[in-house]
């Protein structure tokens, strides 16, 4: 198979993914978008949005669609990491013997729904850091590897903050995208009144194997990349560390810590499925600028100036999205 | 053609345009800013007293500016990258074309490659820079024109000058005007009399210089009275130097006794006595005498006029009487050497009882006496002029003509150094000088080489007599060269003295005369000045000279002032100061107008005498007041703080 027909099957399995969960998600598209290009990409999502918008319903239709094994764990306070990753257990081997087998945990699938993973203690959310980094977990002494692909939809609830946990700076560092969910309009609660409230059943169709998953991100990786490009994703991963000469003003004021490297693969990696989403065989300004906000808005902590004035990262990556000029060097007409 | 070569054009294309395209921009922006710069200048004209050179400028600025817009505009074509970023921009196709060019710098081909650049040609053919940068006149040309009209509205609005300011231009070029004259003057001296010595030369030449100063920089009225009076004050030192030497003073003490008729020598006198009395023919008449008999004539010519028309018998009798009273004229004239012949026919005509004729011959007869009588009173002149000239070299010394003198003595010399002088001319030749050493005393070192002279004489040394004559002719020409240099710096330090004049009172050169004396002796337009220790009348006062007791209506000054002659303060009136020229004594009698102020005062009272006071002390403290005013100045403005 050639690379055009490559792009060919790439870009009829993305129409094809969002037809299928179409049929189940109503509106959300960003979100839909979203968690494609974290799929085509490799990375992590984390969706955060009150109850009741969808996020689960989300990853188990992805699940579902997605020919890959699929787990979902339940972040609670008393969930250990044990719960998580597997442990040892002693077994009755044939011959009577007993020995110690390790029982995989829930970790060891594809596609991971930890679904309102702020609940869980941080012992038991670091315990996903090594998995969501390294694609392999630490367990009984021994190094595991973890099927390719592997990707996690975590769910947060910014509300009901009692009894939770903030994630850590490394966790969230380590999520590709954080999606945020917004109350549907009008017409879509009516679609989805009437979608849930029949007998009416929708099944949803499998789309895409795992090799063929694999393939298509790999294809993702060779999107080639102009300079300028790749200089405007750098300007803007360096306009939000604070304090430096290369910052942004408002990054300056309300930032305690920008960006970290990873927001930059994130930019450019977004970028390119995008791009091939697009019909295009090449990064542009837009693809870069339109995956900014959920690449970088967990990236950056906010300081104590910008939290008493209810200042959000989203509000500070939109300034910095206007105030980065996207060619510095193209001909002023 | 391939898909880079159509990207590649599609970017050529677009450069050229976008080239051009900012050399138009730049064309209407450099007019803009041109024309901006024509208004600031402009208004800096019309408001501030900047040079003409701004006025000049205005309209000239905005082209210069345009074509540097077009140049800046159009000097640097945009590279292949930049132009297809800028197309990706403003044609949204969302960096294809610079992608697509970065890939094609690479030499790996890859189908990632062939797959952006084909998609990038693809595109690249529908761009039509024509389209995308059309020609149109940019926001700026509105500007521009409207700045423009500006500037033509501004052109027709008169400039602001202050008084002072215009005041300060009319002193500039009152003083380019003065320098331009006093350049002229000194090197109209410095034609006609070369200076003997080498320090006049320097002091004329430093007086041209000035001139030239004067004439080029702009300079204030009180730095040119300042210059002006710094190289007055070196003239006047170096004419006192040579005053010093006592022959030079007896030389001109004797000049001045003279009649001056030293110019003329002994022998052109006598050429013109003999051409004159050689037109007066054998005529023994004096201009009296002429005169009377005019008188007569005219007499004679008033009774035939009224006989004009008259024929009774008492008319021919008076005729008749006429006709004798002409006869006996005639013959009075004939016996005086006159020769009359209009008037003999003039006696014709009134015997024939032609009027008319009568009267042309006698007015004829009239004119021929007028030119007898002006030629003899010439004649009665030169004559006197030929009995004041020395008859020999002691009288001519005496008389202070030295240049008959020096003729004299170079007629001896040739004379002792002839072979054939006989000891009676020897004789003659050591008496007159001998004579001649008592008045030679006057002039240096004359006398001693006379005297040395007369005693190679006696002693029969003719050529050592020839060479004390010849020193002692040098010498007087030396003295003579002296002179001159001495009338030269004279006339400069007038010349000097009527440009100070000039300045300080704001007048052109012909306006303000110069102080002092006329030739002749008689006083001058006006009187001395602060600055010019000799410009007072030095000459005898005379009842004609001192007018300051006469009511001259004619000089009042009329127009000067908006005041009434009631209105003026007592303070303020012009003050008569009666006295006698000498050091301590009172003042001459002069009139002190004092400067003519139009209009309204604007300072008070205080602050100008006050201003006056500082100024004529410091006036005093420089010595620029003569001497014999320096008491009266400090009692005046001791008089004006009471």
């Amino acid at each position: 198979m050639n690379t055009e027909q490559s792009i060919e099957l790439f870009r009829d399995a993305y129409a094809r993914l969002r037809a299928e969960l179409g049929k189940v998600i109503v509106g959300h598209d960003t979100i839909v978008e979203g968690t494609l290009i974290a799929l085509f990409a490799g990375g992590h999502v984390l969706l955060e949005g009150v109850p009741g918008l969808g996020k689960t319903l989300l990853v188990r239709t992805l699940g579902e669609v997605l020919d890959l094994p699929f787990s979902r764990i339940q972040f609670t306070p008393d969930l250990m990491p044990a719960d998580i990753l597997g442990t040892n257990l002693v077994m009755e081997a044939a011959g009577g013997r007993r020995e110690f087998q390790f029982q995989h945990g829930p970790v060891f699938a594809n596609l991971i729904l930890a679904d309102e993973i702020n609940r869980a203690t941080p012992k038991t959310q670091s315990a996903m850091l090594e998995a969501m980094q390294e694609h392999q977990v630490t367990a009984g002494g021994a190094l595991r590897r973890l099927s390719e692909p592997f990707f996690v939809m975590a769910t947060q609830n910014p509300i009901d903050q009692e009894g939770t946990y903030p994630l850590p700076e490394a966790q969230l560092d380590r999520f590709f995208f954080k999606l945020l969910l917004g109350y549907p309009s009008g017409e879509e609660l009516s679609e989805v009144l009437s979608r849930t409230t029949t007998g009416a059943r929708v099944a949803v169709e499998k789309v895409l194997e795992r090799q063929a998953l694999l393939e298509l991100m790999s294809l993702v990786r060779e999107v080639p990349v102009a300079s300028h490009v790749q200089n405007y994703a750098v300007r803007l991963v360096l306009a939000t560390h604070p304090r430096t000469e290369t910052a942004a003003p408002i990054a300056s004021q309300y930032l305690r810590f920008g960006s970290s490297p990873r927001g930059g693969q994130t930019l450019l990696l977004a970028g390119k499925v995008r791009a091939l989403t697009h019909g295009r065989f090449n990064v542009s300004f837009d693809d870069i600028e339109a995956v900014t906000p959920a690449a970088l808005r967990h990236r950056l902590i906010l300081n104590f100036e910008a939290e008493a004035e209810g200042i959000t990262t989203d509000h500070i990556i939109g300034r910095i999205l206007q105030e980065t000029p996207r060619d510095a060097q193209a001909v002023n007409a | 053609m391939s898909d880079l070569q159509i990207i590649q054009s599609a970017l050529e294309r677009a450069a050229n345009r976008h080239r051009w395209s900012r050399a138009f921009r730049g064309l209407w922006h450099g007019l803009l800013f041109g024309a901006i710069i024509s208004l600031v200048l402009l208004a800096a004209h019309r408001i501030f007293p900047v040079p003409d050179w701004f006025m000049v400028a205005t309209p000239l600025v905005p082209l210069p500016c345009m074509l540097a817009g077009l140049i800046m505009g159009g000097w640097r074509k945009p590279g292949p990258s930049e132009t297809a970023r800028w197309l990706d921009s403003r044609t949204h196709l969302e960096e294809r074309l610079s992608t697509a060019l970065e890939l094609s710098a690479s030499s790996r081909e890859t189908a990632w490659r062939q797959l952006v650049i084909n998609d990038a040609a693809t595109r690249a053919k529908d761009i039509d820079p024509r389209s995308l940068m059309p020609f149109h006149l940019p926001r700026a040309t509105r500007w521009a024109l409207l700045v423009l009209a500006l500037v033509a509205g501004l052109g027709f609005v008169p400039e602001y000058r202050s008084r002072n300011y215009r005041q300060k231009q009319s002193d500039e070029q009152r003083i380019k005007e003065v320098g331009q004259r006093l350049t002229e003057l000194t090197k109209r001296n410095l034609e006609k009399r070369p200076p003997a010595l080498e320090q006049t030369q320097k002091s004329l030449e430093a007086v041209e210089d000035l001139g030239q100063k004067l004439s080029r920089a702009n300079l204030t009225r009180s730095d040119a009275l300042k210059d002006l009076a710094s190289v007055s004050d070196k003239l006047q030192k170096q004419l006192q130097d040579l005053s010093k030497d006592p022959s030079l003073k007896s030389m001109e003490r004797v000049a001045r006794a003279s009649t001056g008729s030293d110019s003329q020598t002994a022998a052109g006198l006598q050429k013109q006595i003999d051409s004159l009395q050689k037109q007066a023919g054998e005529s023994s008449s004096t201009p009296e005498k002429l005169d009377q008999l005019k008188k007569d004539l005219e007499k004679l010519q008033q009774a035939a006029k009224g006989l004009a028309d008259k024929s009774s018998p008492a008319a021919d009798a008076e005729r008749r009487k006429l006709a004798d009273s002409l006869s006996a004229m005639s013959r009075e004239a004939q016996d005086m050497g006159v020769q009359l012949p209009q008037l003999d026919e003039a006696i014709e005509a009134l015997a024939a009882n032609q009027t008319d004729l009568f009267m042309k011959e006698l007015d004829a007869s009239l004119m021929d006496l007028d030119k007898l009588r002006e030629m003899s009173r010439t004649l009665q002149q030169l004559q006197q002029q030929a009995q004041k000239l020395g008859k020999d070299l002691a009288e001519q010394l005496a008389n202070g003509q030295p240049e008959l003198a020096q003729a004299t003595l170079q007629k001896m010399i040739q004379q002792l150094q002839a072979a054939n002088l006989s000891p009676e001319q020897l004789k003659k030749i050591l008496e007159d000088v001998s004579k001649a050493i008592q008045p030679a005393g006057d002039y240096g070192k004359v006398a001693q080489h006379l005297k040395e002279s007369t005693r190679q004489m006696q002693a029969g040394d003719k050529a050592g007599a020839a060479k004390s004559l010849a020193d002692a002719e040098k010498e007087l020409a030396e003295l003579m060269k002296q002179l001159g240099d001495a009338e030269t710096l004279m006339a400069e330090l007038n010349a000097l003295s009527q440009a100070s004049m000039c300045v300080g009172t704001g007048q052109g050169w012909g306006a303000c005369k110069k102080p002092g004396t006329r030739p002749g002796g008689k006083p001058g337009p006006g009187v001395g000045t602060w600055a010019d220790d000799n410009a007072a009348w030095g000459g005898e006062m005379t009842e004609h000279g001192d007018n300051s007791t006469l009511l001259r209506p004619d000089l009042a000054p009329r127009g000067l002032t908006e005041r009434e002659q009631a209105d003026t303060k007592d303070v303020l009136k012009p003050t008569k100061v009666k006295g006698q020229f000498s050091p301590g004594g009172q003042m001459p009698s002069i009139t002190l107008k004092g400067v003519s102020i139009k209009g309204q005062s604007q300072v008070e009272f205080q602050e100008a005498t006050t201003a006056a006071q500082s100024e004529a002390e410091s006036a005093l403290s420089q010595e620029k007041v003569p001497r014999v005013y320096q008491e009266s100045v400090r009692d005046y403005f001791d008089d004006l703080k009471k």
